[in-house]
């Protein structure tokens, strides 16, 4: 089989193997359904607080749960793309199958891919449901170009998969602790603007923390994503976040690699592929 | 069985072909794993820190200097206690672990800078239960490892069907990896080994918690591996010597991550204990006229009686000496009748034994001399 034609049949390796293994705890599947359920419902509600005389000056923010339902299910997809493969090293490594993988002949970048494919697929259907019961219970309605949006959707998300292959080194190298998975992880639902319009950050905390906003991809992710489905903004308004993420990607990706490469030897080094 | 080693010859040879073009030195050609100076220290975690705070950082030397070829179609045994080193030299063939010092080439592929065409030709069976997923069944692991390796899920169907039926797990195919018992756990990790039938297997006690019939059969089928057209070549590292004396063409002895001695089992023997011990049981002679026959060629004869009018006789002799014929002549000449005669050699256990006690007399001495020098040191200091 030639190289182009083992990325895909390997990533299918994986696919199946995850759904597999996903499909062996048939209840957690359900309760994760059930789950997303509440937490859109429990937005609703909450927005309805607001729903008679709410006035404010962020355009993004007139319909509170529209504004949620939009930045949960991609903040959802962009901490699947952070967070998936150093999960999946993690789990390997737990499972002691780490070893047995890489006995095989696959190489860095399409284990890379192919190991988070399934939380990209699970993921994908979990957005799916967070937009689907805010449409079909809640009658949201979006408006504005879907491409564009899926554009923003896939930078974000290869942005901060190539941020999450860094903290695959970690998982790599020191197996616990991974200080971007703090940074990344627990601050981007604070500082990027999802429950709450990133602007307030500067205004009532200063000037640090709206740095610190902008500084994190999902910001520009959401933003963008917000401009296009609830404003309806076409591509020549939403070139500013586009263009950073876009920057973002040029830096990351190929720094992210050669970190991961290094990070794989070492534990080869010290014999601690298998260890967790 | 015999079907599916030769699917495996075909596939081999199949794969041969393909590679045929492949640039490699003659003397490669003959080497399938080649050990050149192989170390490997494992490094110590913060080891500046740990130093600063003046702690003692003893790093891990697991191999030193480690040097031999496994040729194409051999057997290879490779022996020693726990820790010796054994696992560790098969992990760095395998590409899971890089040699701090030394290179090693498999099919004249590097084991560092080839690595991906080092592992399309190792099959690795080790003794590691927890490399499969045991949520999945038997059939999904094994199909997952086949669909890395490249293959079509009906070539993989095909293949798998094959390897149950040669390990007798088509019974198991649909059963969770978790629930399956030790020894059928065993035979997977072999039969996952042998999935792309590569031209290298690096066995890792592949007959560890077998049942002694699946043993035998799992030994006979690795027997059946070398002997075919396009022959497998095998590292087998393992605790039942017996089993390495039955299978390999040639041993190693690892003894604290150095080889002590390579060569064929009955030459490691041989060159171990260049003697062996006689036992003759002879009628009409009493224990004491036996001995007083004997003692002209054999000094250290013993003879006593035993069941009936028999008696024993126990002599040691060097091997290929005239000690034996001259004794057979001697009791027959003086009326006695040889009912039996038996010797024992030198086991692989006894080599085994005698160089792990040269390894650790090596180490107290390495000890005594360590300390011996911290000591005039400490009197030197306190002198100045």
């Amino acid at each position: 089989m030639s190289g182009e034609l083992q990325l895909p049949a390997r990533v299918w390796a994986f696919v199946v193997r995850d759904f597999q293994l996903a499909f062996s705890y048939r209840l957690e599947f359900l309760l994760r359904i059930l789950s997303i359920l509440f937490v859109t419902t429990t937005l609703f509600f909450i927005s309805q607080i607001f729903a008679a005389g709410f006035h404010t000056p962020y355009e993004q923010w007139r319909n509170p749960f529209l504004a949620w339902i939009t930045a949960l299910p991609f903040l959802n997809y962009f901490m699947v793309g952070f967070s998936s493969l150093a999960e999946a090293i993690r789990s390997e490594q737990r499972q002691g199958t780490l070893e047995g993988v890489l006995m095989t002949p696959i190489n860095l970048p399409t284990l890379i891919v192919a190991a988070s494919a399934w939380d990209f697929v699970l993921a994908t259907f979990h957005s799916f449901l967070y937009l689907l019961f805010g449409w079909a219970l809640f009658g949201v309605e979006f408006r504005g170009n879907f491409l564009l949006a899926m554009l923003f959707l896939l930078v974000t998300t290869l942005v901060l998969a190539s941020i999450g292959i860094i903290s695959a080194s970690f998982a790599m190298v020191f197996k616990r602790g991974d200080p971007l998975a703090l940074i990344i992880g627990t601050g981007s639902a604070l500082f990027s603007g999802v429950f709450f319009p990133t602007e307030l950050l500067s205004k009532t905390a200063g000037s640090f923390f709206g740095l610190i906003s902008n500084l994190l991809p999902t910001t520009h992710g959401i933003e963008g994503i917000r401009r296009v489905l609830i404003q309806g903004h076409g591509l020549a308004e939403v070139r500013e976040p586009l263009v950073t993420l876009l920057v973002y990607l040029a830096v990351v990706l190929p720094f992210s690699l050669w970190v991961f490469t290094r990070a794989v030897r070492r534990a080869k080094r010290e014999g601690s592929l298998i260890q967790y | 069985m015999a079907r599916t080693l030769e699917t495996d010859a075909a596939q081999r040879h199949e794969r041969d072909a393909r590679t045929a073009t492949r640039p490699r030195a003659d003397e490669e050609r003959r080497a399938a794993i080649s050990i050149q100076n192989v170390s490997k220290t494992y490094p110590v975690p913060l080891a500046r820190v740990k130093r600063f705070f003046r702690r003692d950082v003893g790093e891990v030397t697991a191999l030193t200097d480690v040097s031999f070829d496994v040729r194409e179609g051999e057997i290879f045994g490779l022996i020693g206690r726990n820790g010796a080193g054994k696992t560790t030299l098969t992990k760095v063939i395998a590409t899971l672990v890089q040699p701090t010092r030394g290179a090693v080439s498999v099919l004249g592929f590097d084991s560092v800078r080839d690595e991906e065409r080092v592992r399309a030709s190792v099959g690795l069976a080790g003794a590691e239960e927890r490399s499969f997923y045991w949520r999945l069944t038997a059939e999904q692991n094994l199909m997952f490892f086949a669909r890395l390796y490249g293959m079509s899920s009906r070539a993989a169907r095909r293949r798998i069907a094959e390897l149950f039926e040669q390990f007798e797990l088509t019974d198991l195919a649909r059963r969770r990896f978790g629930e399956l018992s030790t020894g059928n756990k065993q035979r997977m990790a072999v039969a996952r080994a042998m999935l792309n039938s590569p031209p290298v297997l690096l066995l890792d006690e592949p007959t560890r918690s077998l049942d002694p019939v699946a043993a035998a059969r799992m030994r006979a089928g690795i027997g059946e591996l070398v002997r075919a057209e396009r022959p497998a070549t095998v590292l087998l590292t393992s605790h039942n010597l017996a089993e390495v004396e039955e299978l390999c063409a040639r041993v190693a002895i690892i003894s604290g991550g150095r080889i002590r001695a390579v060569g064929t089992p009955a030459a490691l023997r041989d060159e171990h204990r260049r003697r062996e011990s006689v036992r003759l049981t002879v009628r009409g002679a009493s224990a004491d006229e036996a001995a007083r026959i004997l003692r002209e060629f054999a000094p250290d004869v013993r003879a006593e009686a035993s069941a009936g009018d028999e008696t024993e006789v126990r002599f040691t002799r060097e091997l290929g000496d005239e000690r034996l014929d001259l004794a057979l002549r001697a009791l027959q000449a003086a009326g006695a009748r040889v009912v039996s005669c038996e010797s024992g050699r030198g086991t692989l256990l006894d080599v085994l034994e005698r160089y792990d006690a040269e390894h650790e007399a090596g180490d107290d001495a390495e000890r005594e001399t360590s300390d011996e020098e911290a000591a005039r040191d400490s009197a030197t200091k306190e002198r100045a």
